[in-house]
C-alpha cells in the first residue's frame, strides 16, 4: 500500500510543510479505494428493509419492482466537516532518535496533512497548539489560503515546556460550539509530578493516574458529540528502550524541582519497562474505546501516509472525499 | 600464609578495580533524555531491590576474581607443624627404616595428626612418603624394613622417587618381631658406600622399648632420626604372652590342662576380661580374668579332648618274645592331634590376642616293673606305690599300661615296653636270668631303665652285675632317720649301722636341677614344695669316681647332704636313671607325697622318649621349622593358616626340609607325597606358629635411650637448618584455582539472569 509513497527521510528533506502535507495527503488518497458514489449533497449509503415509521419517500420502488419487497434507501448526509487539530507541543514531543524525526515534526506533518484533506474539500479546519498552556489557537476556517496559515503556525512552533494536555482538551471543549472532528496528536506522556524529583518519591501509579485523567477529558469531548481521534505519537526508543550500558536517564520536561534523573543499566530494567509501558498503552486503548474515542498508536518510524490511510478507511471514512 | 611468587601477591590490590570501574562508569555514564522517564521510574522501583542485590553480588564476584587471579599466580602456601625432622631439607643420603613389625599393626583409637586412623604402619608409610617428598633434589634414599628376616624393598640408594613411593605402598603389615639391630646394620651397609658426609637413617617406628633396647646404638658416622608414629601417646594393649598344655592324668589320659598367661600392658586395670579356649577352631570354654595395671594373670582350662574316630586303647600284649627288639619300632597306639588356641577379646592389637598350641593325645606307654621284693600283701609290695602312681584310680584310660613281674619269675620281652623299672632287685636274680645283658641291649636300643634300690641291694654284687648300666657305682647305705618296714610302723635302725646315723630326723632333698626336662612339673615353687618335703631315712651313697666314657649323665636330684638322689646316664640311644633310695616307703616317705605321681609319670615319659608336655614349644613367626622327611618323599605341601599353600618338590633324598615361610600365626598342616604322587597328611609334622610375645608391649623406652640413638653428628648441621619446630608446606593455589573457576561461573550465571 505504501509502495508508491515517498519515504519519510526524503519527505522531510522538503522544507515546506505545506508541500509535505500535500504529498502525504495525496499519497494517502491515491491509496484509498474509489468511493461508491459522489457528487451530491445527499449520498446513498445502503438499503434497509422497510419498517413502520420509515419515511415513505425513501422507498426504492425499483427494487420493489424487481424483488417484490420494500426497501428503504439510506443516505449519508454530506454536511460541512469542521476539523479541530490539537497538537501537543510540550517538551516531550521534541524527542527523536538522533538524526531522525522528532515526535513533534511527525505530529506537525500529520496535522498539516489532515488540514490539507479538510481544506481540500472546503471544510474548515482549526488548530490548537498546546503545551502547559495554549501556545496558539487558530479557529477553523475554509479556503485554500488557510492551509498556509496553519502550516505557518505549525512550522513556527517548537517543542518546550511542560505538559497540560488535559487543560488543552478543556479549552477545546469550551471553544468548539459546533460538532466536528477533533484530532489529538500527542505522546500522552505526563510531566514530572510536583515532588522533589527523586526517583523514589514519584508515586508508582503516577502515570496511570495521568492516563485516567486524560481518558476522562477525551471521553467528555466525545460526549459533546464530537468525533474524537487520538493519535499517540511515540518514538521507537520509547517503545523499546534499546540502550546499553550504564546510563543516566533524565526527563525532557523539567518538573517543579528540576529534571528527574535515574542511573540504571537499561538491560536491568528493559523487561520491566516494556511491561509497564505496554500496561499504560493497553489501559489507554481500552479506556478510550470504551468511551467511543478512536485511538491509534503511531510510532514515528511509521510512514505518515499509512497513518492517514488508516484514518481515511476508519474514522474519517465517508467524511473525506477523493 | 606465604607465597612462592610473592611479586604476584602484590597485585591483589587489583581487587579494587571493579569498584573503581563501577564508580568511574557511574560518573562517566551517558546522559540520555527520555520522555518516558516516569514509566521507567515506576518499572525500576518494581525491580530495584532485586537488581541492586544482583549488582552487588556481581561487584563482589568481580572483586574476588580480581583478587584470586594474582593470588593463584603467587602460589600461596601455609606452613603447618610437620612430623618430619628438620634435617630432611638438607642434601643427604638417607635410608628410610620402616618398622613393619607386629606391634606396628596397632590401631590407635584416636585419629592421628595426619588424619585417618589406620594402623601405626599406615601412619609410618604416610610419613615416610612425606619425607621422600620433602627430600631436596639430589638427595638419594633407600628403604629397609625393621622386622626380623625381611629383605630390603629398596636395597640401594636411589633418587628415583617413584620407585621409593611404589616400594612404600607395597609394604604390608607383618607378624614378625622387630629386629632393629639387623635393620640398622643393613642401613649402615647401604650408607657405607657413600662419600657424602650427610648420612642419615630415618627410623619410622612405634619406638617401643622392646624394639629400642639399651644395646641399640647408631652406626658410626651416621645420624639416626627416630620418627615416633605413636604421637607419644600411651598405647594400652592386652595379650596372651604364653600358653602351654600339660596332661591332667587325674581326669584321664585325654585330659589336658591348658595354661595361658595374660598380660595387661597398660596403666589401667582390666576387669573380667573374657578368655576363650578353642579346640580345632571351635570355642569350648570361656573364662574371665582380672588384670592389674601392667600385670599378668594366669588362666587355666581343663579340657578332655575327644579321641579320633576308632581310637580305642588296646593294652600291649605281654609275652616273652625277643627282649632285645626296639621299643621305638614296635610302639603302637592311637594318637589324636588337636589345634588348641586361647583367645582374648580383640583390642587395638588383635594379632597378639590369640596363642596356638599343638596338642597330641599321647599313646599309652607300656611299663615293665621288675619287682625284686614281691609280696602277697599288695600294700607291702615293692611296686605298689609305683603302680598307683602310674595308674591312679586304676582307670582303664590311664596313660600307662603296667606289667609287673616278680623278678624270680620269667622275664617278658623287654622290647615290648617303653620303660623298665628294676625295683629292689637282687644282683643274683639279675645275673641268673641274664637280665643284665638284656637290659643293656634294651637301653642301647633306646629303652629306658629306672633302677631303684632297697634292702635287697647288695652293693658289691650289684656293682659287678650292673656295672655297664649304673650311672655311678654304689658305695654304702646311709641311714639318716627312722625307717618303715613292711608291716611295721617304723624301725630304729638296721643292724650294722652307726649309732650317730640313727639320731637324725632323716634328710630332705636339697638340690634340684630345675632345667632338667624330667623336673618340668616342678618348675613352679608350689609344685616343688611337696617334693622337697619328702623325708629320706636311708639312701645309698655312690662312689665319687666320675665316669669318663662320655656317656655319663648328671645328678638330677640331690639330698641335703649333697649326695645324689637321682642320677642319669645316657647309654647308647637309651637312658638309665638310678634312684638311690626305695620306690616304696621302706627308706623314705616320697611315695606318699603329692609330688610322687607327677615325678613318676614324667620319669616314664622321659625314659620312653615321649613328649614331656602335651604341647611342644611353638615356632615363632619367622623362625625356620624343620620338617622331617621320610624315605621316598618326593613332594611336600605345607598349608598356611590362611589357606595359602607352599609346595616343595625335587626333595632329592633329603631328610629334613627347612621351612622358612612361617609368616602367619596359627596351625600349619603338612602333607607329603611319595612315589605315588598322592599327597597325604602327615600329622606328626603339623606345627603351630605364634607371634613373638614381646611385641605386645608398646611401652616406650626411657628418653635417654632414644636420645642416645638419635645422637646428632657433629657436622650434620641439624642445628642450623631449622632452629624452630619443623614445618610442612601446604600449597593452596589448587584450592584458589577451583575458587576462581567457581567465581567465574557464578558471574556468568548472574549475567545470564539479566
Amino acid at each position: 500500500m505504501t509502495s508508491n509513497l515517498l519515504d519519510l527521510p526524503a519527505l522531510l528533506r522538503l522544507q515546506n510543510l505545506q508541500l509535505q502535507a500535500r504529498i502525504v495527503a495525496e499519497g494517502a488518497l491515491a491509496g484509498l479505494h474509489k468511493a461508491a458514489h459522489h457528487g451530491s449533497s445527499v449520498e446513498f449509503a445502503e438499503h434497509k428493509e422497510y419498517a413502520p415509521g420509515d419515511d415513505l419517500r425513501h422507498i426504492d420502488w425499483r427494487a420493489y419492482g424487481r424483488i417484490d419487497k420494500y426497501y428503504v434507501k439510506r443516505f449519508e448526509e454530506q454536511t460541512e466537516l469542521r476539523g479541530y487539530l490539537l497538537v501537543d507541543v510540550s517538551g516531550s514531543m521534541g524527542y527523536g532518535r538522533q538524526d531522525q524525526i522528532t515526535k513533534l515534526d511527525y505530529a506537525k506533518l500529520l496535522a498539516a496533512s489532515l488540514a490539507y484533506l479538510l481544506l481540500r474539500q472546503s471544510d474548515p479546519a482549526g488548530l490548537l497548539l498546546h503545551s502547559a498552556e495554549v501556545k496558539n489557537y487558530i479557529p477553523p476556517r475554509g479556503g485554500g489560503a488557510h492551509l498556509g496559515d496553519l502550516c505557518q503556525a505549525l512550522e513556527a512552533t517548537k517543542a518546550g515546556g511542560g505538559t497540560a494536555l488535559a487543560d488543552g482538551l478543556s479549552f477545546l471543549s469550551e471553544v468548539v460550539r459546533r460538532r466536528g472532528v477533533v484530532v489529538i496528536l500527542s505522546d500522552l506522556l505526563p510531566s514530572p509530578p510536583d515532588v522533589s524529583g527523586l526517583p523514589g518519591e514519584v508515586p508508582i501509579d503516577y502515570v496511570s493516574q495521568y492516563g485516567a485523567l486524560l481518558r476522562a477529558r477525551l471521553c467528555g469531548l466525545r460526549a459533546q458529540k464530537h468525533d474524537v481521534i487520538v493519535l499517540q505519537v511515540l518514538d521507537a526508543d520509547e517503545l523499546e528502550l534499546p540502550f546499553t550500558g550504564l546510563t543516566w536517564f533524565e526527563d525532557v520536561e523539567p518538573g517543579p524541582s528540576g529534571l528527574s534523573r535515574l542511573f540504571v543499566d537499561p538491560a536491568d530494567v528493559r523487561a520491566a519497562y516494556q511491561r509497564e509501558l505496554q500496561g499504560f498503552l493497553s489501559e489507554m486503548r481500552r479506556g478510550l474505546r470504551e468511551g467511543d474515542v478512536e485511538y491509534h498508536l503511531v510510532p514515528t518510524s511509521r510512514s505518515p501516509e499509512s497513518v492517514l490511510l488508516d484514518l481515511l478507511r476508519g474514522p474519517l471514512r465517508g467524511k473525506v472525499r477523493r | 600464609m606465604n607465597f612462592l611468587a610473592p611479586v604476584f601477591a602484590a597485585l591483589t590490590f587489583l581487587g579494587i578495580l571493579p569498584v573503581l570501574i563501577h564508580l568511574h562508569g557511574r560518573r562517566r555514564a551517558k546522559v540520555r533524555p527520555l520522555p518516558t522517564l516516569m514509566i521507567l521510574l515506576a518499572s525500576h522501583r518494581r525491580v530495584a531491590q532485586r537488581t541492586k542485590l544482583r549488582q552487588l553480588l556481581l561487584l563482589l564476584l568481580r572483586v574476588l576474581v580480581m583478587v584470586a587471579i594474582p593470588l593463584c599466580l603467587a602460589k600461596p602456601f601455609i606452613e603447618t607443624a610437620s612430623d618430619l625432622p628438620t634435617q630432611v631439607s638438607a642434601a643427604q643420603s638417607a635410608v628410610l627404616l620402616l618398622d613393619d613389625s607386629l606391634s606396628m599393626n596397632y590401631q590407635p583409637e584416636s585419629v592421628g595428626r595426619l588424619g585417618g586412623g589406620g594402623s601405626l604402619l599406615g601412619r609410618a608409610k604416610k610419613r615416610a612418603a612425606q619425607l621422600v617428598e620433602a627430600l631436596p633434589p639430589g638427595a638419594e634414599a633407600a628403604l629397609v624394613l625393621g622386622s626380623r628376616g625381611t629383605a630390603a624393598p629398596v636395597p640401594e640408594l636411589t633418587g628415583d622417587r617413584a620407585r621409593l613411593f611404589s616400594a612404600l605402598s607395597a609394604v604390608h603389615p607383618s607378624y614378625r618381631a622387630t629386629d632393629l639391630h639387623g635393620a640398622l646394620k643393613r642401613a649402615a651397609q647401604i650408607l657405607q658406600t657413600v662419600r657424602r658426609s650427610q648420612r642419615r637413617i630415618y627410623l619410622f617406628t612405634d619406638a617401643a622399648a622392646h624394639a629400642i633396647d639399651a644395646t641399640l646404638t647408631p652406626p658410626a658416622d651416621t645420624e639416626v632420626a627416630v620418627i615416633d608414629v605413636t604421637d607419644a601417646k600411651p598405647l594400652p594393649n592386652r595379650a596372651i604372652v604364653e600358653a602351654h598344655s600339660d596332661p591332667a592324668p587325674s581326669l584321664g589320659s585325654r585330659a589336658v590342662r591348658i595354661t595361658a598367661e595374660v598380660a595387661n600392658f597398660s596403666d589401667l586395670p582390666v576387669k573380667e576380661l573374657p578368655v576363650t579356649l578353642l579346640v580345632d577352631g571351635k570355642p569350648v570354654a570361656k573364662g574371665l580374668v582380672d588384670l592389674p595395671p601392667r600385670g599378668h594373670a594366669i588362666k587355666r582350662f581343663v579340657h578332655i579332648l575327644q579321641p579320633p574316630p576308632g581310637a580305642e586303647f588296646t593294652p600291649a600284649a605281654t609275652g616273652t618274645t625277643d627282649p632285645t627288639s626296639s621299643p621305638v619300632a614296635t610302639a603302637s597306639g592311637q594318637t589324636g592331634l588337636h589345634h588348641i588356641s586361647v583367645a582374648l577379646q580383640g583390642d587395638a592389637l588383635a594379632e597378639d590376642d590369640e596363642r596356638h598350641l599343638r596338642v597330641e593325645v599321647q599313646r599309652h606307654l607300656r611299663v615293665l616293673v621288675l619287682d625284686g621284693d614281691a609280696r602277697t600283701l599288695r600294700r607291702d609290695d615293692e611296686a605298689f606305690y609305683l603302680e598307683m602312681a602310674l595308674r591312679p584310680g586304676d582307670r582303664d584310660d590311664a596313660p600307662f599300661a603296667i606289667t609287673t613281674q616278680p623278678l624270680d619269675e620269667g622275664v617278658a620281652a623287654l622290647g615290648d615296653f617303653d620303660a623298665v623299672f628294676l625295683c629292689n632287685a637282687k644282683a643274683s636274680d639279675i645275673g641268673r636270668k641274664g637280665l643284665d645283658k638284656a637290659l643293656r641291649q634294651y637301653v642301647l636300643d633306646g629303652g629306658g631303665l629306672f633302677i631303684t634300690l632297697g634292702d635287697n641291694t647288695e652293693v658289691d654284687a650289684f656293682n659287678t652285675t650292673l656295672h655297664e648300666l649304673l650311672p655311678q657305682a654304689l658305695a654304702v647305705v646311709k641311714t639318716t632317720g627312722p625307717l618303715r618296714r613292711a608291716g611295721q610302723a617304723a624301725e630304729a635302725a638296721v643292724p650294722g649301722e652307726s649309732e650317730s646315723a640313727l639320731t637324725g630326723p632323716g634328710e630332705h632333698l636339697g638340690r634340684m636341677d630345675r632345667r632338667h626336662p624330667l623336673l618340668l612339673p616342678f618348675s613352679s615353687g608350689r609344685a616343688s614344695e611337696s617334693l622337697l618335703e619328702a623325708r629320706f631315712g636311708r639312701y645309698m651313697l655312690l662312689r665319687p669316681t666320675p665316669r669318663s666314657t662320655g656317656d655319663s649323665g648328671g645328678v638330677i636330684l640331690s639330698y641335703e647332704s649333697g649326695a645324689p638322689a637321682l642320677i642319669e646316664r645316657q647309654l647308647g640311644r637309651g637312658r638309665v636313671l638310678l634312684f638311690t633310695s626305695t620306690i616304696d616307703r621302706d627308706w623314705n616317705n616320697l611315695p606318699i607325697q603329692p609330688a610322687f605321681l607327677p615325678l613318676l609319670q614324667q620319669t616314664v615319659r622321659y625314659l620312653s622318649h615321649a613328649p614331656l608336655r602335651d604341647s611342644e614349644p611353638a615356632t615363632v613367626i619367622g623362625q625356620p621349622r624343620d620338617i622331617r622327611l621320610q624315605t621316598g618323599d618326593t613332594r611336600v605341601e605345607i598349608s598356611l593358616p590362611s589357606g595359602k599353600k607352599r609346595l616343595f618338590e625335587r626333595l632329592g633324598g633329603r631328610q629334613v626340609l627347612t621351612f622358612t615361610d612361617t609368616i602367619e600365626p596359627g596351625f600349619y598342616r603338612v602333607a607329603a607325597a611319595g612315589d605315588s604322587g598322592v599327597l597325604r597328611p602327615r600329622p606328626a609334622e603339623f606345627f603351630v606358629v605364634n607371634v613373638e610375645p614381646s611385641e605386645a608391649d608398646l611401652q616406650p623406652p626411657p628418653p635417654s635411650r632414644l636420645a642416645a640413638l638419635q645422637r646428632p653428628l657433629s657436622d650434620s648441621g641439624a642445628g642450623t637448618e631449622g632452629s624452630g619446630a619443623p614445618k610442612r608446606q601446604v600449597e593452596l593455589w589448587h584450592y584458589l584455582g577451583a575458587l576462581l573457576l567457581g567465581l567465574l561461573l557464578g558471574e556468568a550465571l548472574l549475567l545470564r539472569q539479566k
